[in-house]
């Protein structure tokens, strides 16, 4: 093993460089204060998956790879608004969790800049059950 | 960021006689734009940064039916555009394996139009 090597494998973030050992999941929590239409959400919630996707590219190739030949689930929950997203973002974080937050661009139905969608993972199942349990489906 | 007439864009359609619930559609929404996005990337990636960079623009129509969703799948396949249709496991809602949405893209903004400007906002 080379130099560089070693100092990559002492640096790297070790949580995610395993394979996860159980099922994987994404979660989109919509910002249900917003009172968007359905085609809206669903425009929104493919920008925040499409973030995440890549950002666990980067960041957790083998929970991606995971999550991408299992069929990609994902389940989308309701927040009830700006601050509730950013304090689950956050909850997120300090679990080591990968997040993506999207803001609108404003061409439509909102003002522009509104926090829409948080996405949290892909990650193991349990890892996002105590973040996210309590959450209503929407 | 660059919105010009010429960005990427990528068309989420949905079968609108399935009536599905704002929070399933969201998901088989996602699901083909984060296949539609890994598939451009082997295919095409110079056009999905492009994409990306002009805010990855989505768009999310609706068809009366499968058939319709077909048959714009085969036309957007002629076209040479990257398609992916979402098939549901069938765990809520639909029973397994009902098509529920086609992603077109990313594709030119005038390819997208071509197929998709008789079809209405969801």
């Amino acid at each position: 093993m080379g130099l560089r090597s070693i100092i990559h494998k002492m640096t790297a973030p070790s949580h995610h460089g395993h394979s996860p050992s159980g099922p994987v999941k994404m979660i989109l929590i919509v910002n249900n204060g917003l009172k968007m239409g359905k085609g809206k959400i669903a425009a929104q919630a493919g920008h925040a998956s499409v973030q995440a996707t890549l950002n666990a590219g980067q960041k957790s190739p083998l929970v991606l790879d995971a999550w991408l030949s299992s069929g990609q689930k994902k389940v989308c929950l309701k927040g009830d608004d700006a601050d509730h997203l950013l304090a689950l973002e956050k909850l997120a974080i300090e679990e080591g969790l990968l997040t993506s937050k999207v803001h609108d661009a404003g061409h439509t139905q909102i003002p522009s800049g509104s926090l829409t969608v948080l996405a949290i993972g892909p990650c193991q199942d349990e890892l996002v059950e105590k973040i996210t349990g309590t959450l209503k489906l929407l | 960021m660059s919105t010009s007439e010429d960005s990427p864009s990528m068309a989420l359609i949905v079968r609108k006689d399935l009536g599905l619930s704002a929070g399933k559609m969201a998901v088989q929404c996602a699901h083909a734009a984060v296949s539609c996005t890994m598939a451009s990337r082997k295919t095409n990636s110079r056009l999905m940064e492009r994409w990306l960079n002009g805010g990855a623009r989505k768009i999310c129509l609706k068809v009366d039916d499968l058939q319709s969703l077909q048959q714009l799948a085969g036309q957007a396949q002629a076209a040479g555009l990257v398609t992916h249709i979402v098939k549901d496991a069938g765990h809520t809602e639909v029973e397994p394996g009902t098509i529920t949405v086609l992603g077109i893209g990313p594709a030119p903004r005038r390819s997208i139009d071509a197929l998709t400007s008789q079809l209405k906002p969801y």
